[in-house]
């Protein structure tokens, strides 16, 4: 059966092929309006869609943020934003490319540390509070008799105020040549830190006590300190007259440390100098930390 | 129905036709996108970042190239902007302080010669 010309359906097309017109004008308007006229601006975006290199960036300022505040939580609430599928093995290998690469950025170590801390069971994070900013001169305002303010003092309002009254300082501690055994039983955890702004104390001083559940000075307890390049291991009760839990050790100013007690024990992370500030300008502070057994 | 009204019709259907295509049948997807067009509480919380970083590292060149992912305006206007958001997201005091800190330290800072971004 052939197909039959017929004049009425050509006429209907031809008739009708204003329509057809129509509607390509039209698609053509929308495409037009959406393409040139009024284009995709992305806006309100998520960290999720960031462009990977973008994403790596964001990866590392989470992470050095995290070494500097010590937050976990927070570390891992901005890890979720990025939507990696594992995290921590996103960290991982960011570190590893940041490493084979020289690590130009020097992002590699804040990387790791903050994987190592993700992997980890958390232990003294919930007592871990972040150095405070910069304390701010609160100025003091008295009425004068014309009725107009008159600023009468500067005064520093110190953000931690210390329970505790910090060890009188001596020289950092000398490094042992035999090791002492630490007393057994729970993890230790950090029950008291503070920022030493003393200008008459050296600058830049750790200083570690720790004790046992009892309370008592713990002696022999292994301290090592790690930052970026370099590690460094001293005991407690090497200064006796400071008590058999004392021990010290003097920072670097800008550098970053973690130090964990004993052998594989809890780890504190994001430990660097405090800024402490008096008329006489700025100088260098430093800090208190004490542990305890639960 | 006379014949332009059926035309207009056909260029109305053409234009439905298109934007269903556009936003139902393949609708944009948001990938690589550059952190400027993040929501401004993500960008509070980058900028919140780099402050906490300068805290402890004390290095403005490293924060300045940082905040500069953010876009084109200079550091201390991104800070300033971040500032505003901080106090209308209700930021913890310590966290705006510390983006409070950053600003400060920006207002006379100078650009130097650049580097590579963390």
């Amino acid at each position: 059966m052939s197909k039959e010309w017929n004049p009425s359906r050509r006429s209907w097309l031809a008739e009708n092929l204003y329509l057809l017109t129509g509607l390509l004008i039209g698609l053509g308007l929308g495409l037009l309006y959406a393409w040139v006229i009024s284009p995709v601006k992305y806006v309100d975006t998520s960290p999720a869609s960031l462009r990977a290199d973008f994403k790596d960036g964001y990866r590392a300022i989470i992470a050095s943020a995290y070494l500097v505040s010590g937050n976990i939580e927070r570390a891992q609430s901005r890890l979720a934003l990025l939507g990696d599928p594992d995290p921590v093995q996103a960290l991982v290998n960011q570190a590893q490319q940041a490493r084979s690469q020289g690590d130009p950025n020097n992002s590699a170590y804040a990387l790791s540390m903050l994987a190592e801390a993700l992997q980890q069971p958390p232990t003294i994070p919930p007592t871990l509070t972040p150095i405070p900013p910069t304390q701010t001169p609160e100025i003091i305002v008295t009425p004068s008799e014309t009725g107009s303010p008159t600023p009468t003092s500067l005064v520093m309002t110190p953000i931690r105020t210390p329970s505790r009254t910090p060890t009188p300082i001596l020289p950092p501690t000398p490094r042992p040549s035999r090791t002492p055994t630490p007393t057994p039983g729970a993890p230790f955890l950090l029950v008291d830190q503070q920022v030493v702004c003393n200008p008459a104390y050296p600058e830049a001083l750790l200083q570690i006590e720790v004790a046992d559940a009892n309370g008592d000075p713990v002696p022999g307890m292994r301290l090592t300190v790690t930052w970026q390049g370099g590690s460094d291991t001293f005991y407690t009760g090497l200064k006796p007259d400071l008590g058999a839990g004392y021990a010290d050790f003097e920072m670097t100013p800008g550098l970053i440390y973690s130090l964990q007690l004993g052998r594989g024990g809890s780890t504190l992370v994001g430990l660097s100098t405090p800024t402490c500030q008096d008329e006489g300008g700025e100088y260098w502070g430093g800090l208190y930390l004490y542990f305890e057994q639960p | 129905m006379s014949r332009w009204i059926k035309f207009l019709i056909a260029i109305v259907t053409g234009l439905a036709l298109g934007l269903l295509y556009g936003w139902l049948v393949s609708p944009v997807e948001y990938v690589d996108t550059s952190p400027d067009t993040l929501r401004a509480d993500y960008q509070l919380d980058y900028v919140l970042m780099v402050a906490e970083t300068y805290h402890a590292e004390q290095d403005l060149d490293l924060a300045a190239r940082r905040l500069a992912m953010l876009g084109s305006e200079s550091p201390a206007e991104i800070v300033a902007g971040a500032l505003k958001n901080a106090i209308l997201f209700g930021l913890p005091e310590d966290d705006r302080l510390l983006i409070q800190n950053l600003g400060a330290a920006l207002l006379n800072w100078q650009p130097d010669s650049g580097g590579s971004l963390p």
